[in-house]
């Protein structure tokens, strides 16, 4: 390793850096000093008015502004834990089908599961939409074939938000599962011979060696599946709007609507920091879940 | 003699004026939400206006409905945004108060006065000054399935509440899968003005004078209404959803025959049109029901108008103005109609210029229109006022908590005059 | 057989086996599944893509849709501004992902553990939390309203200096001193030794960057605002939903969503090998 002049340090640095920091980390000083103005977002910072913390009392407030953002905030909470909770398992349980070599076929469901990682969420939301309609769509028409009753899927509140999830897990679940099968490949065979040797048999070999030498990748996976779902935003942009009755209305969806469309700019920043200082919270309980299991 | 010199300036100034407002080559560019077809009529129009004023040349811009505000907001007000935005009536006070839009020149806000319906003229207004050129209007009525009204041994729509929940009650009742009356959600308008529509049609009002008037006993009995559709099961909200094309199942609902009532606006026609084929001769359009505190049918209108850029050159805004008056004047179309109510028209929507009115008379009389022309007489104009689109976005999520029982109807009052009064003093400051 | 061995090596009833192939069909299928009733869709005339219940194999198979598309929203101006997006913000990280992540991995200065927290903290900052104020700085520097615009803020990012970093630190030193010793810059050092050492590494951050900014939606929508001439594939593919109010257009949308899967796709295809590497590497130890 060298040590360089300054300059060549600042000449290699110095493209990532200013980029990174005029577009990402001055508009992130920029939405924390926001969040403590009346702003519209049409106008110049110079004409922000600062008004303390009521940005943040209103949005925790009984009015629409609160409410609104308090089903949001809990909407998201819900999409979120629905997402890791179901890609989670299920990335592991492909993962296991692709990494297997007693049957073939692994290599062809990775392509295929990965495939769908590349589809634009824009075309996602677009054909699950057509998916779940209720007349004309296949999946009431495939359930009625089996004697199940039409789902309501995005006509109703009670389900409109499990069917985003599902179609935001089949989008992404081939990118956690190939994440899982790195994983695998880094769990030396070794221990599964040795495991053999001491008579354990597949269920035992998955809990005592698969699963806990899992664990980084788990929370690598966790993390990312929650920062992927908080930015969920075509499918409720282009088909529910928010709705019905506020059930899929979502963080990044809100916080537009709000910040950019009704240009209430010191409002959406004072939801923005709430949802990144939640953000922060969970990935830190996350990683000390992660530490406490390390060490039992 | 000093008399005759001066006579003779002004009349030369006179003469040489417009002309010299345009010699210089000008470009406007007009922001719609048209489809292509809509679009390429208006290219026309304006090319044939290009034909008679050669200096002036005129570009069509067109975005999603969903897009057309962000984008007025974000490059109105300055040079590179579009000279002439069509906008909803909602929008204009926020776009009047953040300077966005200019007060038209005295000879077109004179016109506008003169040639439309007062309450038209005073949406196109802030403060009395007038900012821009009502063209569509639209008005909201009760659509019905004749055949569902036959099958379930009906004879005449509605006029009353008590008779909607009757008719309700015998169309849900007539077969498997059937709602009496349709309730939109998801989609602020419609899921806002039919229930606007039933409320002043009971009397009452959204706002009085500045201030929100949900409190009132005729709003209490408009959800008490929506209620107790629900609860009797006249209504099936999951029915009703829309999707961000303003299509979804409420409409697919309504155009299978699964839905015997609803209430919509007169643009629809060409989506039912479309969806029904020959059937659509069984869609009838009746008054909005007259509610118990009510003593007359009204209904909800809401227009459109077209608005100068501030942010634009002089002589961009003035050939605009220039422009919009062509159009919108009784010489650009045929038999005394405008050009814009030609294109209106080719997409049924109503003209709102009287002039307009009178020219489409027979077309207008076709049996869909014909009701919605009849109800617009009694129409209220949806309130605009500042904060308008936040306070439709809230009450819209008061109404669909009721119509999903998150809510009673109670507390869905209690809680859309709250919001009501926060949101517009919170606009005012 | 030791190099082979992997779980579920043991030797159980062949029940099993059967159990595990149906698995993988059925996973298969179902991922598939709306690819296919897309593509399928796209073919079918408007008619027919409304029916109840649905039908599955169109009866006469049309590329009207297609035809239609490109009339309504301008396909091959969307696919040329997709391709300028996705090509020169993938061509920026890569530049400055190289350059960031050779100083990262091979100097020594202070403050760089600190600084590079900071920027790797950015990956984990959903874009949402910064639009606000980035749409008004975007337009102070008056780029709004242009593909520019769409570009320029994403020219760098913190997963591609993470993903080089990475890799050039497994380039070795003596590589990089026999060529200081040449005379050779450093930047000369970067695109012409480090450079070629990381190739699949390069391939795989390729891959990803075009990928996202091909299919990229939230910011070309916000700061592109209605400038429809610079809109991309995935906009224009929004906007046949709601070109015409109350129109249906199932088949419409079906054919455009068809088009705009195929570049990323294709992307996939070529470039896969070195996507799953890639992860392995970076994911897993990072």
């Amino acid at each position: 390793m060298a040590t360089m002049t300054r300059s060549t340090i600042t000449v290699m640095l110095a493209p990532a850096v200013t980029l990174i920091g005029v577009f990402i980390l001055v508009p992130m000083a920029l939405t924390v000093w926001l969040s403590f103005h009346d702003w519209s977002t049409q106008t110049g910072f110079e004409t922000a008015r600062y008004v303390g913390l009521r940005n943040y009392q209103d949005i925790v407030g009984p009015i629409s502004v609160g409410r609104d953002f308090k089903r949001a905030f809990v909407n998201t909470a819900i999409y979120t834990a629905l997402s890791v909770a179901i890609i989670l398992p299920l990335s592991v349980m492909l993962g296991l089908l692709v990494y297997q070599t007693r049957v073939r076929g692994g290599h062809l469901l990775r392509a295929v599961l990965f495939s769908t990682y590349m589809v634009p969420m824009v075309a996602v939301a677009l054909v699950w939409s057509k998916l779940y309609s209720p007349a004309e769509g296949p999946i009431n028409q495939m359930l009625g074939w089996v004697g199940v009753a039409p789902g309501t899927w995005l006509s109703s509140p009670d389900t409109a938000l499990v069917s985003i999830v599902f179609l935001n897990v089949w989008q992404q679940v081939g990118y956690f599962t190939v994440l899982i099968i790195a994983g695998l490949t880094q769990i030396p065979n070794a221990l599964y011979e040795a495991a053999r040797i001491d008579g354990a048999n597949p269920v035992q070999e998955f809990f005592g060696i698969t699963l806990p030498l899992l664990r980084r990748t788990l929370l690598f996976s966790a993390v990312i599946a929650v920062i992927n779902a908080v930015q969920v935003f075509e499918p409720v942009a282009l088909i529910t709007q928010g709705g019905p009755a506020g059930s899929t209305n979502v963080l990044t969806y809100h916080i537009r609507r709000v910040g950019i469309e009704r240009a209430q700019g010191g409002l959406g920043s004072a939801m923005a920091v709430t949802l990144m200082l939640s953000l922060i919270v969970v990935v830190v309980a996350l990683f000390a879940f992660a530490r406490k299991g390390e060490r039992e | 003699m000093m008399k005759l010199t001066r006579l003779k300036l002004a009349l030369a100034a006179a003469v040489a004026l417009p002309a010299s407002a345009f010699a210089e080559p000008v470009n406007i560019s007009y922001l719609t939400h048209w489809s292509p077809e809509t679009v390429a009529l208006l290219e026309a129009a304006a090319a044939s206006y290009s034909e008679a004023n050669p200096d002036v040349t005129i570009t069509v811009q067109a975005v999603p409905f969903g897009d057309l505000l962000t984008t007025i907001r974000s490059q109105g007000g300055g040079a590179g945004g579009p000279t002439i935005a069509s906008i909803y009536d909602l929008w204009l006070p926020e776009l009047a108060r953040d300077g966005l839009v200019e007060k038209a020149p005295e000879a077109v806000s004179g016109d506008v006065g003169a040639a439309w319906p007062a309450g038209i003229a005073a949406a196109a207004s802030v403060d009395g000054a007038v900012y821009g050129i009502p063209n569509e209007i639209n008005v909201y009525a009760l659509n019905y399935n004749k055949a569902l009204f036959e099958e379930a041994g009906i004879a005449e729509p509605p006029a009353t509440w008590d008779a909607l929940k009757e008719a309700a009650a015998a169309i849900t009742a007539s077969g498997e899968g059937r709602q009496g009356f349709g309730m939109i959600n998801s989609w602020a308008a419609g899921v806002v003005h039919p229930f606007s529509s039933l409320l002043v049609s009971n009397g009452g009002d959204l706002v009085v004078d500045g201030k929100p008037a949900l409190d009132s006993q005729a709003a209490g009995e408009t959800f008490a209404l929506y209620e107790e559709m629900i609860k009797e099961g006249y209504t099936d909200p999951s029915m009703g959803t829309a999707d961000a094309n303003t299509t979804g199942p409420f409409l697919d609902n309504f155009v299978s025959g699964n839905t015997g009532m609803i209430i919509m606006a007169n643009w629809w026609e060409s989506a039912l049109r479309a969806g029904m084929g020959d059937r659509f001769d069984t869609i009838g359009t009746a008054p909005i029901p007259v509610g118990p505190s009510g003593d007359t049918a009204r209904s909800i209108s809401y227009s459109w108008l077209t608005v100068v850029n501030a942010g634009a050159a002089d002589a961009e805004r003035e050939a605009a103005w220039d422009f919009l008056s062509w159009l919108n004047g009784a010489e650009s179309g045929e038999n005394g109609a405008s050009a814009m109510s030609g294109i209106l028209m080719s997409m049924g929507i109503l003209p709102s210029r009287s002039s307009d009115v009178e020219a489409y008379q027979d077309d207008l009389g076709r049996d869909f229109l014909a009701g919605y022309v009849d109800v617009l007489e009694n129409a209220k104009a949806f309130p605009v006022v500042l904060g308008g689109q936040e306070f439709s976005e809230a009450l819209q999520q008061v109404i669909e908590s009721l119509q999903y029982g998150q809510v009673d109807a109670q507390e869905a009052q209690a809680n859309a005059q709250a919001d009501a009064e926060s949101i517009l003093e919170r606009a005012k400051q | 057989m030791s190099g082979t061995t992997k779980p579920f090596r043991r030797n159980n009833p062949s029940g099993f086996d059967a159990l595990l192939m149906l698995l993988i069909v059925v996973a298969a299928v179902v991922a598939a599944f709306p690819l296919v009733w897309m593509v399928l869709s796209s073919f079918k005339t408007p008619a027919e893509s409304m029916q109840v219940p649905p039908v599955w194999l169109p009866k006469t198979p049309s590329l009207d849709s297609y035809a239609e598309v490109a009339g309504v929203i301008n396909a091959g101006r969307s696919f040329w501004n997709s391709a300028v997006i996705a090509t020169v913000t993938t061509a920026g990280i890569l530049v400055t992902s190289l350059m960031a992540g050779y100083a990262f991995a091979k100097y020594r200065f202070r403050g760089r553990d600190a600084l590079f927290a900071l920027l790797i903290a950015t990956m984990f900052l959903p874009p949402i939390v910064t639009l606000i104020p980035l749409y008004r700085l975007v337009s102070y520097i008056g780029l709004n309203g242009s593909l520019f615009g769409v570009i320029v803020p994403h020219l760098a990012n913190a997963f591609g200096i993470f993903l080089m970093r990475q890799f050039i630190a497994g380039v070795p030193d003596d590589l990089i001193d026999a060529a200081r010793v040449d005379g050779a810059s450093e930047l000369r050092i970067v695109f012409s030794v480090v450079a070629p050492a990381v190739v699949p590494a390069l391939a795989a951050l390729t891959l990803f960057a075009f990928v996202y900014h091909w299919n990229t939606y939230l910011w070309p929508l916000t700061v592109l605002q209605g400038n429809t001439d610079d809109y991309p594939i995935v906009i224009s593919l929004s906007r046949l939903l709601s070109y015409n109010r109350g129109a249906m257009n199932t088949h419409l949308v079906m054919a455009g969503a068809t088009l705009a899967v195929l570049p990323p796709l294709v992307m996939f295809v070529l470039l896969q090998r070195f996507f799953v590497d890639s992860i392995v590497s970076s994911g897993v130890k990072g």
